[in-house]
């Protein structure tokens, strides 16, 4: 049977089926898109944090733009190809668009990739930092300065992982595993990290635990940290659980049947307050259950977790599974091999609450007390900003927040190779002093490598982007530039990434019609006509989305 | 809809012209978003550049939408299904906005939080 009217219009709608299909479903669409970007104005206007406003790299989203429109274009000529029965130019530019989406989404994929290795991290006074982590290097390697490290300079985890330089030091005393959610290859790793450092990981006490009514299985004290082990007291405990739940269970239904039966007529709900299960009757049916096991680290060993895995204090700590350690938290710093911009805006936000000059608690803040190399480039800043402030006040303008309060990569770059009485912005621009950005930095960020040479006017040091220890108490929360780190950066990478599925799976649609459309083509090319006009609405409406999108979130 | 190969040449040549608009659009929007003699208003971001941004990204979606998208010439069904997506999205928009105002409560958009007793109207 045919499928009606997909070349023949209908008399009553005057149009085939799939035009109107497709409308409603860009009607749906317009709402899913028009939530998500409603949400984003509300949360960008209600924001009790500094938005940041243009931070992204803004080329790569240009060329995005531009690659999208282009493809747009070539996709009705792809159309309009078939409604001429021209085979040949409809498969060239409908390669041409689905090679255009490729683009898209390669270009997508750097950004995210740069942003996913890029990372921030807030001090408890709201002082922002942001850079790179420098990696562990194996025991004994030793750079020159300016000198990167070869990969097999770099030192890797048991799973062939890099490290970065933000580890937590532990040194172990005491540890509690939890019964059930212990974490087999966590337990694994810390015994085989015990046997290297020649410590022993023991039973802390007896255990004993009833397998069944009249059986029971004990562990010494003083028997080693074993997975074996610690299964035979989950299973015990897991059978001691069900056991006690089916006992208090039948005792709570005749307690139930004892209270209905004293009082005749009454109703559940008038009875439920006087309704308990009778602990001193069923205690010696129960059995014994063990939540966690305690063991001892004999001597107190230094292990390393990463900050995800483990919420440490200064004597204790719980792991992600529900181990609990007790012992002393060690020098754990996050050391930033490079710092490539500071942002003092929140803690600015903060001061103005209360009522203090934030100039005053910028220079009281850890981070340009403890930190001469920053508190330089601070002063630097000042120079400049008042350079910008005379020449915006000429034309009745202030500097904005971002000029007073942020020192991004590029005027950290310039400061560092600029004497502070050579400090100048350049007239007419408008914006505190940048160093030159080169092609490659504007789609993977500050080049590293290539800046670390960059000569001190000092004549003692190199390097543009300073050097950072944190430790452990002044990180408040850090992240990489992802979902988690802030709201913009949520909403960021939802409408894109969900922008980004549209482009994937429009891009496949068209590829369906471009590999396999041929046997349409010579059969019923109306039809095929049709479809790929229905695919190219869709691509349309990807490409208008994407037109909203790159203004709203890379330019304002 | 065109469907003479005459008229289908017609509307090849419109489409790359609409093409080119809009790449000078696209530049045009990143030219007023970065380039300080073209900031309006305060210096930085403030609210003309938002209007200005959005209203050149307005006239570049409804050039794609009239024009690649043959809204132009579409039968008036279709307006009606597309346009009530909007409208739906305007009543989204406007649910979620009350959400966080209250002008019935309070004088002008109080902030709908209770306790916060600025402009208080019961």
């Amino acid at each position: 049977m045919e499928i009606p009217y997909i070349v023949t219009p209908r008399k009553d709608t005057g149009l085939f089926n799939s035009k109107i299909a497709i409308w409603l479903f860009l009607a749906s669409e317009v709402m899913l898109f028009g939530g998500f970007f409603s949400a984003y104005i509300f949360l960008r206007l209600g924001a009790d944090f500094p938005w940041p406003e243009r931070t992204l790299p803004v080329l790569p989203g240009l060329i995005n733009t531009f690659v999208l429109i282009f493809s747009s274009v070539t996709v009705v000529f792809a159309w309009a190809a078939l409604k001429m029965r021209q085979w040949g130019k409809f498969q060239i530019f409908m390669s041409i668009t689905i090679a255009c989406s490729a683009v898209f989404m390669v270009l997508k994929g750097i950004e995210y990739n740069v942003k996913f290795h890029h990372q921030a991290v807030r001090l408890p006074d709201y002082t922002v930092v942001e850079g790179h982590l420098g990696y562990k290097l194996k025991d004994g390697v030793k750079l020159e300065h300016g000198q990167q490290p070869a990969d097999e300079q770099i030192a890797r985890n048991a799973k062939g992982k890099k490290l970065e330089e933000n580890i937590i030091n532990f040194e172990v005393a005491e540890v509690s595993f939890n019964t059930l959610r212990f974490e087999r290859s966590w337990v694994e790793a810390m015994m085989a990290r015990a046997m290297e450092k020649g410590a022993t990981i023991k039973l802390a006490e007896k255990i004993t635990l009833q397998t069944a009514p009249g059986e029971s299985v004990s562990f010494d004290a003083g028997s080693a940290l074993g997975l074996d082990l610690l299964a035979s007291i989950r299973k015990a405990h897991l059978a001691a659980r069900e056991n006690n739940s089916a006992v208090r269970t039948d005792n709570l239904r005749e307690q139930w049947t004892k209270a209905h039966a004293a009082n005749p007529g009454k109703r559940d709900w008038e009875l439920a307050d006087q309704v308990f299960i009778d602990t001193a009757a069923i205690a010696d049916k129960l059995m014994p259950e063990q939540p966690a096991v305690s063991f001892k680290v004999e001597p107190a060993t230094t292990f390393q977790y990463r900050p995800r895995d483990l919420k440490e204090a200064a004597e204790s700590g719980t792991l992600r599974d529900g181990t609990a350690l007790k012992g002393k938290l060690l020098e754990s710093p996050m050391v930033f091999h490079y710092v490539d911009a500071i942002d003092f805006r929140h803690l600015v936000m903060k001061a103005e609450e209360k009522g203090v000059d934030p100039k005053v608690a910028i220079e009281n803040s850890w981070l340009l007390k403890e930190n001469p190399a920053l508190k330089q480039i601070w002063d630097k800043q000042q120079v400049a900003l008042a350079q910008l402030t005379a020449e915006l006040g000429a034309k009745g303008k202030v500097p904005t927040a971002k000029d007073n309060y942020r020192i991004g990569w590029q005027e950290m770059a310039y400061y560092s190779v600029t004497k502070i009485e050579d400090v100048k912005i350049t007239p007419k621009k408008y914006s505190m002093p940048k160093a030159k950005e080169e092609l490659n930095e504007e789609f993977f960020g500050p080049d590293y490598a290539l800046r670390e040479l960059a000569p001190h006017p000092d004549g003692k040091h190199f390097g543009a982007f300073p050097h950072l220890s944190l430790p452990r108490e002044q990180v408040q929360f850090a992240s990489k530039f992802a979902p988690a780190w802030n709201t913009y950066y949520a909403v960021y990478f939802t409408m894109t990434g969900l922008h980004g599925l549209h482009v994937i799976g429009g891009a496949l649609v068209l590829a369906y019609y471009l590999f396999f459309g041929k046997k349409m083509y010579l059969s019923n090319p109306e039809w095929l006509a049709n479809r790929v006009e229905i695919g190219g609405l869709f691509w349309h409406f990807v490409d208008l989305v994407w037109i909203f999108l790159f203004p709203i979130l890379y330019l304002m | 809809m065109a469907d003479s190969p005459e008229a289908l040449q017609k509307s090849l040549r419109l489409y790359k012209l609409i093409g080119g608009v809009l790449f000078v659009g696209t530049v045009v929007t990143v030219m007023v978003a970065t380039i300080p003699w073209l900031d309006f208003g305060d210096h930085g971001f403030d609210a003309i550049d938002m209007i200005i941004g959005l209203l050149i990204a307005t006239v570049k979606a409804t050039l794609v939408a009239a024009i690649f998208m043959h809204l132009n010439h579409e039968k008036r069904l279709i307006y009606w299904l597309f346009g009530f997506g909007f409208v739906a999205a305007f009543f989204l928009v406007a649910l979620i906005a009350l959400a966080k105002w209250d002008p019935i409560h309070y004088n002008g958009f109080g902030n709908g939080i209770p306790g916060s007793e600025k402009n208080v109207r019961w």
